[in-house]
């Protein structure tokens, strides 16, 4: 037999009574586990979100604008510098530091073209990369790939096919001055509500041909990964490692989502820490109850040879158990609570989260040893020979 | 074995002060049986309390087998009580969650030894090997009694102090207790408190304690 099987056995005998200092835990756990979790899957959910939105970062090269007044008259404004970006500079970027972070890379090439007798924007791309940037379009037809031996495919917008009268598998020819170009609808793009609806989509090197612009683009469309990414700090590094490019974070929106769910985790997590510690007191009383309840037990194992030190582990040892019996079964209900109230709070199904289950039983542990502190001073002040005189 | 020279001590009660024993000195020989007797509030208890090391003189000195106690660390003490004293109460005292073995046991747990031999040989001596598994509230007053005995012998202390050790059982049951102490008695210095004439005869010494002091 040791001490611990001594303080487990005791355990069994008070069970009921220790009922409430378990069920202060199970409270507390229960709290974190489910605003832990339910936060968490929001979170998730939003960052999963924000995905959606494409780009969190467009790198385009700087244009200082200088005016140009003769006296007191306006002449207007005069644009100076590169218009363009370097294609072959394009891999540098995965040399910044926070280089891991950047998901998507995606080179846009814009210009007008002729399409009969009017007038479109071409944007060129590299079908793999802007197919990952704008996964969440929907195109009848199929996406374009990279130019291959065969007929130059395009994806057209919503607004130009109809009036044009596109759909898939439609022939048409682009021109830009000299150049022309045969083309094959390979999509059609339906209405996403941005310029894209109005663009005619097509490969990079192809746009490059019909631009008269060989290895050139006009923008990057990078994706941050953006759970924790700090979408700021890469755009910084990005205009450091290039300079005369301008690199704008798009993230605004995302973040103020962000910050409404981290505020409202914030203050579910106090309400849950101020539960912790109404559950350290719960315990710490019913420790103290169950300590003036043994008085003369303590008494005895002091006479019959206990030390100060063991006294104090075995109430350290009955507050860890305590607190990890509850740590545990508060993770349960807490997993069920929050897979419960989740959907209708948050709008999200929350799934297990098993790593916090040991941190937060943990947590727990701490708890009751913390709450043993004053059982164990008040068992320390017990004089044996005092008790011994009152029996 | 066991000089206790001009021992004095006070207690406060309230805002008074009341000495229970008043320059009591004693000698107790290696293996010999004493009873304690005197009315209640003579000192017994006190003077028990003081050779087990649970409480410390006011004044005088108190030595066992040549070591001097008094001025001794707490956590000294401990560990000397340990070795040293065994204790018997009136009321037993046993843990109730705990069988008669893992009672008889528990000085050894606080000494962090394993000894499954010695906590047998201690429930065979009190005749209760048969009983071992069965918890207090499952045994008689006087069983009770012999594990408490049994746990007070198991460490082999030199000194057992045994505080109205007959007080909650009938005469016979008694009867049968003492003559357990007497049989302890030789292989270690046996202390009795105790109101019972009939008993204390048993004893090979019978101290009286008068207003707390001896009157032998």
């Amino acid at each position: 037999m040791r001490l611990h099987s001594l303080v487990l056995k005791d355990i069994s005998r008070r069970k009921t009574k220790l009922l409430v200092a378990v069920l202060g835990v199970v409270v507390a756990s229960a709290a974190i586990v489910a605003v832990v979790s339910t936060f968490s899957a929001a979170t998730d959910s939003l960052y999963e979100e924000s995905d959606n939105f494409g780009a969190n970062i467009i790198v385009r090269p700087e244009v200082k604008t200088i005016p140009l007044v003769a006296g007191s008259t306006s002449m207007g404004s005069l644009f100076t510098g590169e218009n363009y970006i370097e294609e072959s500079e394009i891999p540098r970027i995965y040399t910044i530091m926070e280089s891991s972070k950047l998901s998507v890379v995606a080179p846009r090439l814009y210009g007008v073209a002729e399409l009969g007798n009017a007038s479109v924007v071409v944007m060129g791309v590299d079908p793999e990369e802007e197919r990952k940037l704008n996964s969440w379009w929907k195109v009848q037809g199929s996406w374009i790939s990279s130019e291959g031996p065969g007929q130059t495919g395009v994806m057209v917008g919503s607004d130009i096919a109809a009036p044009l009268g596109l759909t898939e598998g439609s022939l048409f020819t682009l021109r830009n001055g000299n150049i022309s170009m045969d083309v094959l609808v390979a999509g059609v793009i339906e209405s996403t509500g941005g310029s894209e609806d109005a663009y005619v989509i097509l490969p990079l090197a192809a746009s490059q041909r019909l631009l008269g612009r060989e290895g050139k683009v006009s923008s990057l469309e990078v994706r941050a990964l953006c759970n924790s990414c700090p979408v700021e700090e890469i755009s910084m590094q990005i205009e450091e490692k290039f300079p005369g490019l301008e690199a704008r974070s798009m993230s605004q929106i995302v973040r103020n989502e962000l910050a409404v769910v981290e505020h409202t985790r914030s203050s579910a997590m106090a309400v849950s820490v101020i539960t912790l510690l109404v559950s350290t007191l719960t315990v710490a009383s019913t420790m103290l109850a169950s300590v003036n309840d043994k008085l003369k037990e303590i008494g005895i194992m002091r006479a019959i040879g206990a030390s100060d030190a063991q006294i104090v582990s075995m109430l350290f040892f009955e507050g860890a158990i305590i607190g990890a019996v509850g740590g545990i079964i508060g993770f349960v209900i807490g997993t069920i609570a929050s897979s419960i109230a989740a959907p209708l709070l948050v709008q999200v199904t929350p799934s297990p989260m098993w790593q916090i289950l040991l941190p937060v039983t943990g947590i727990c542990v701490l708890t009751g040893m913390f709450a043993s502190l004053l059982p164990a001073n008040r068992a320390l002040g017990i004089d044996p020979a005092e008790v011994l005189r009152s029996v | 074995m066991i000089r206790i020279l001009n021992v004095d001590k006070r207690y406060r009660i309230g805002a008074g002060e009341v000495q229970v024993l008043r320059g009591v000195s004693l000698d107790v020989k290696k293996g010999e049986f004493v009873s304690v007797m005197g009315q209640s509030g003579s000192g017994k208890t006190t003077l028990m309390n003081l050779i087990g090391m649970l409480d410390s003189p006011g004044g005088g000195s108190i030595s066992i087998d040549g070591t001097d106690i008094t001025g001794k660390s707490q956590k000294q003490l401990v560990e000397l009580r340990r070795r040293t004293v065994g204790f018997v109460f009136q009321q037993f005292h046993l843990i109730p969650s705990l069988t008669a073995y893992e009672n008889v046991a528990l000085p050894l747990v606080f000494a962090g030894e394993k000894d499954n031999d010695a906590v047998a040989a201690a429930l065979g001596r009190v005749g209760l090997s048969q009983r071992k598994d069965h918890k207090p509230a499952e045994l008689s007053g006087g069983e009770q009694q012999r594990v408490a005995i049994a746990r007070a012998i198991v460490m082999k202390p030199k000194i057992l102090l045994a505080d109205e050790p007959t007080g909650a059982l009938d005469a016979a049951t008694g009867s049968l207790i003492i003559s357990m102490l007497r049989s302890l008695a030789g292989e270690m210095t046996v202390i009795m408190v105790t109101h019972n004439m009939e008993l204390a005869m048993c004893s090979d010494r019978i101290v009286n304690l008068k207003d707390g002091n001896i009157a032998e």
